[in-house]
């Protein structure tokens, strides 16, 4: 927490927003904090892959263990579900599966997010 | 207004019980119930906190971290890895590549779409569901043969709508979910597959828990995953009966305009399918279950002749379906098995299948199950899993093995302690312990103390071989090596107790009566037998290369020789017993005596020739390697010394020794000097017809022939193995056949040497392969000697 403030202090100062590298010190330290937690990966066909964080490398390509695949179901079906129900804002669950340990290359990741999971009131060990 | 949150139990500590995620409904159930006055008034504002706090709990908070995590990565160094400590290279490998169409199950091709646009409840024609029936069955036994239901059955578009999303109750397992238009609902010959496809879940269901009820199963054999599905394991099986009984009711109906053949054939597979569902069913009792197999049989005749009639349709199955399934391997094509051999592995399996159901009427004779289990075991082709486990279900059924004698014990009895032995007389167990622990106990009652502690220490390294004897071949012979090492153990345990038989025994002047170390004997014999099968099924299965079969049949011949030492004093003393007690005109225990003659006699008999045969063979090929007829393979990185070790590794260990020291080993082995330049000794023997070197083995062989051919007039109730009379009948002959296929081996190769010219012998040796029906016996290799 107290990182963070300090980054938030820093932010006050222009220069600080263009800092953009990072130190390889920093860059380590900062990854390393993510192992064994659950990061959502969203991969360039759309799909969603969430698992605790294992690896990762200087191309992004991320490992994560005891991964479920997310797919958002076809239009088609969306389309089917929204005609049947005459609800336009009718819930189509998801696909999912368990697909266990996964690499996703960096080139397919559209997006990372970090799942934090601490219960309320718990600060986070995590600088984000 | 009461404040929405408060509960009688969270009033205490409203923070963490809080978890409503909007506020309404709980509101309007508040004042239904009644709410606490009390903890309404004490707890204002902090509740209202405590409200939007415990629904960030049960949202996790997410944060998007692209941007910052990869200006982290960028800054890594080229082979750099962030990584959990543990997390090994060797882990990552077994990684499923996400976007690579090779390894990624749920990779689409641009413009692929992740499911086929396969309609289930489009009508199908009569033809099409024979197809489709014909084409489950081929997948279904695919899966038996070892393949995961994800390359077979779970491809079919029709189970999947089964099972998938999951039902609570079979009406709603259909080829849709919810409700439907009247016009679109399945008609009869959907129905009819709907019927089929359930029974041949819930078949599938009977097998996975049959497989894996048994102590031992390898996943090697038989794939057991489930994908996550379940295969209707709660519903009960007289419902999927009626499903099928109702289906072809339906199909049997006149008023349903369809050829009459196609209708026959659509009735006779979901009969069939019934069939085999009684068959698998894992609480079929005792006394139905040989009934259960025939009619499998004509059920397959019928198919066999109707299977024309069929059509496939195309997109009824596809990989695709593989994309659905909790898979954590990369996608792999469907199996492919022909329908022909698919009705012929169902044919192996049902007869399979029937073969394990005669168990249950065998003699309770702890020899004859050992005789059923190793005929079992040796069937061509393998049992396949289920059928192994089928066999190993009924071994181990509480209402087969309910005995009221321990079974080792009955088989101890057999082999040392001839009828009326003093050690068993049944009034040893009617003494008491002394009061005080101090005085020595009668020694009948240390008879009777030592017997029961000993069938209860050989308990366990019995069942150990019988779990053995259930496996595959191959894991038989592995299996075999460890569970050898226990009785090795129990036979130096057993030795103790000798010593205070033998001390009791004094002590009531009947040592003549008790055979001298009875318990280690037995433990000793039964090992010597594992031996023997050990080394043959390394024959049998190939393990052996065509230049090790000297040495190894020589040791082969070093064990069985001890067998029948060991039988002979044994059967010395039955003799002696038995004229004792025709001396003290004991008749009807003579009687009895002499009964259980005939068993020690075969055993004898069939170790002399199992002695003399390898020896013979073990012989013939040390002259075939001097004569260079056996392939050598070159072997640089390796001694012959440490090659030996090798193989007699998982025998090393035993007391007493049963293997010898390299050195006597490699003297008898090599009795004239390295193949490659034998010593002089050697022209001149082999080239004398009448020499030690060809007369050994002639006489060998023949003393191998006698020997079985007695084996063979004793019979299988003397060998313990009435239950499988014709297969042991057909061992023995197997093993007469290899005495005279290697009787003609050993002169085909003698003639060509008496009359080598200078081109050479003009012979060579071929070694018939194992597995294809080329050897009398699949244990005994016997070279063919062919005129070049």
């Amino acid at each position: 927490m107290a990182s963070s403030h300090r980054l938030n202090r820093r932010s006050w100062f222009s220069w600080a927003k263009k800092d953009t590298k990072m130190h390889n010190d920093e860059a380590t330290f900062w990854l390393s904090q993510f192992i064994g937690k659950n990061l959502r990966v969203h991969a360039s066909d759309g799909r969603i892959f969430g698992g605790q964080m294992k690896c990762t490398d200087k191309d992004r390509n991320i490992i994560l263990a005891l991964a479920h695949e997310y797919r958002a179901p076809a239009a088609e079906i969306i389309r089917k579900a929204i005609e049947e129900s005459g609800n336009p804002s009718a819930s189509v669950p998801w696909n999912s599966r368990y697909v266990g340990l996964v690499v996703v290359p960096g080139q397919h990741i559209t997006k990372i997010e970090f799942e934090e999971s601490t219960l309320p009131g718990q600060k986070s060990a995590i600088t984000l | 207004m009461a404040d929405p949150l408060i509960d009688h139990n969270t009033a205490s500590d409203p923070v963490l019980n809080n978890v409503a995620p909007y506020v309404a409904p709980i509101s309007s159930h508040v004042h239904a119930s009644g709410s606490n006055a009390q903890a309404t008034t004490s707890a204002d504002l902090p509740l209202r906190q405590s409200l939007r706090r415990s629904q960030s709990a049960y949202e996790p908070r997410v944060h998007d971290i692209t941007e910052k995590f990869t200006r982290a990565s960028n800054a890594l160094d080229v082979g750099q890895l962030v990584k959990d400590d543990y997390f090994t290279l060797f882990e990552s490998i077994g990684a499923i590549e996400i976007m690579d169409s090779k390894m990624d199950s749920g990779f689409l091709n641009p413009g692929e779409t992740l499911e086929d646009d396969y309609d289930t409840l489009t009508p199908l024609l009569p033809e099409e569901i024979i197809g489709i029936m014909d084409q489950l069955l081929c997948y279904e036994m695919a899966w038996h043969t070892g393949y995961p239901l994800s390359q077979t059955l779970f491809t079919s578009v029709y189970i999947d709508k089964l099972l998938w999303p999951e039902v609570k109750i079979l009406e709603q397992a259909q080829f849709y979910r919810g409700t439907i238009p009247d016009e679109k609902r399945p008609g009869p010959l959907l129905q009819a597959l709907r019927a089929y496809c359930l029974a041949l879940i819930k078949g599938c269901d009977f097998v996975i828990a049959k497989i894996t009820s048994r102590d031992y199963f390898e996943e090697e054999d038989f794939c057991t995953h489930i994908y996550n599905r379940v295969l209707f394991m709660e519903i009960p099986m007289d419902v999927f009966l009626r499903e099928l009984d109702a289906a072809m009711e339906v199909m049997k109906d006149t008023d349903l305009q369809i050829n009459d053949a196609l209708r026959s054939s659509i009735i006779s597979r979901l009969a069939l399918r019934k069939d085999l569902l009684r068959a698998l069913d894992i609480d079929l009792p005792l006394e139905h279950i040989s009934y259960s197999w025939p009619p499998i049989h004509t059920g397959i005749q019928k198919l066999k002749a109707t299977h024309q009639l069929g059509q496939t349709v195309p997109g009824s199955f596809s990989t695709k379906m593989q994309r659905r399934l909790a898979s954590t391997v990369p996608p792999r094509p469907i199996v492919e098995l022909e329908f022909v051999d698919a009705l012929e592995k169902l044919q192996y399996l049902a007869t399979d299948c029937e073969e394990a159901t005669r168990f249950v009427k065998l003699p309770q004779d702890p020899l004859e199950y050992q005789s059923f289990l190793w005929s079992f075991a040796s069937r061509s082709p393998a049992p396949l899993s289920y059928a192994r486990s089928y066999l190993a279900t009924l071994l181990f059924h509480p209402g087969v093995l309910e005995s009221a004698i321990s079974l080792p014990l009955l088989d101890v009895k057999a082999l040392v302690f001839p009828a009326s032995s003093p050690v068993l007389d049944p009034s040893n167990w009617t003494y008491s312990p002394p009061r005080n622990a101090l005085l020595s106990k009668p020694p009948r009652l240390e008879y009777a103390m030592l017997i029961d502690d000993f069938a209860d220490r050989c308990g366990q390294p019995y069942m150990d071989l019988w779990i053995a004897l259930g496996q595959n071949r191959c894991r038989l012979r592995r299996m075999l090596t460890h569970v050898i090492a226990g009785w090795d153990i129990l036979q130096s345990d057993a030795s103790l107790a000798d010593e205070t038989i033998a001390s009791a025994s004094a002590a009531l002047g009947v040592a003549e009566q008790v055979f001298e170390n009875p318990l280690s004997s037995w433990a000793y014999h039964k090992k010597l037998w594992m031996l023997e099968k050990i080394l043959l099924l390394g024959f049998e299965l190939d393990v052996y290369l065509p230049d090790e079969f000297a040495g190894q049949y020589l040791f082969l011949s070093l064990i069985a020789t001890r067998r029948r030492d060991l039988l002979f004093k044994i059967e010395a003393h039955y003799n002696k017993y038995l004229s004792s007690l025709v001396q003290a005109r004991n008749f009807p225990d003579a009687q009895d005596v002499e009964d259980a003659l005939p068993y020690i006699s075969s055993l004898v008999l069939n170790a002399t020739g199992t002695a003399a045969l390898s020896l013979a063979l073990a012989r013939f090929y040390i002259v075939l390697l001097y004569l260079r007829l056996v392939p050598v393979p070159a072997r640089p990185f390796s001694s012959e010394q440490l090659r030996y070790e090798v193989r007699m590794k998982p025998f090393l260990g035993f007391q007493p020794p049963e293997v010898p020291p390299f050195e006597d080993f490699a003297e008898h082995v090599k009795p004239y000097g390295a193949y490659t330049s034998p010593n002089p000794g050697f022209d001149a023997d082999i080239g004398n017809s009448e020499s030690e070197i060809w007369t050994a083995i002639e006489d060998a062989l023949k003393s191998a022939k006698e020997a079985f051919a007695r084996v063979k007039k004793l019979g299988a109730q003397a060998a313990r193995a009435e239950g499988v009379k014709g297969v042991w009948g057909k061992d023995v002959q197997a093993r007469l056949a290899s005495c005279v296929a290697a009787g003609v081996a050993v002169a085909g190769v003698k003639d060509a040497v008496l009359k080598r010219g200078e081109e050479g012998l003009g012979v060579r040796v071929e070694i018939p392969e194992s597995g294809e029906g080329k050897r009398y016996a699949e244990g005994w290799v016997v070279g063919r000697v062919v005129k070049e």
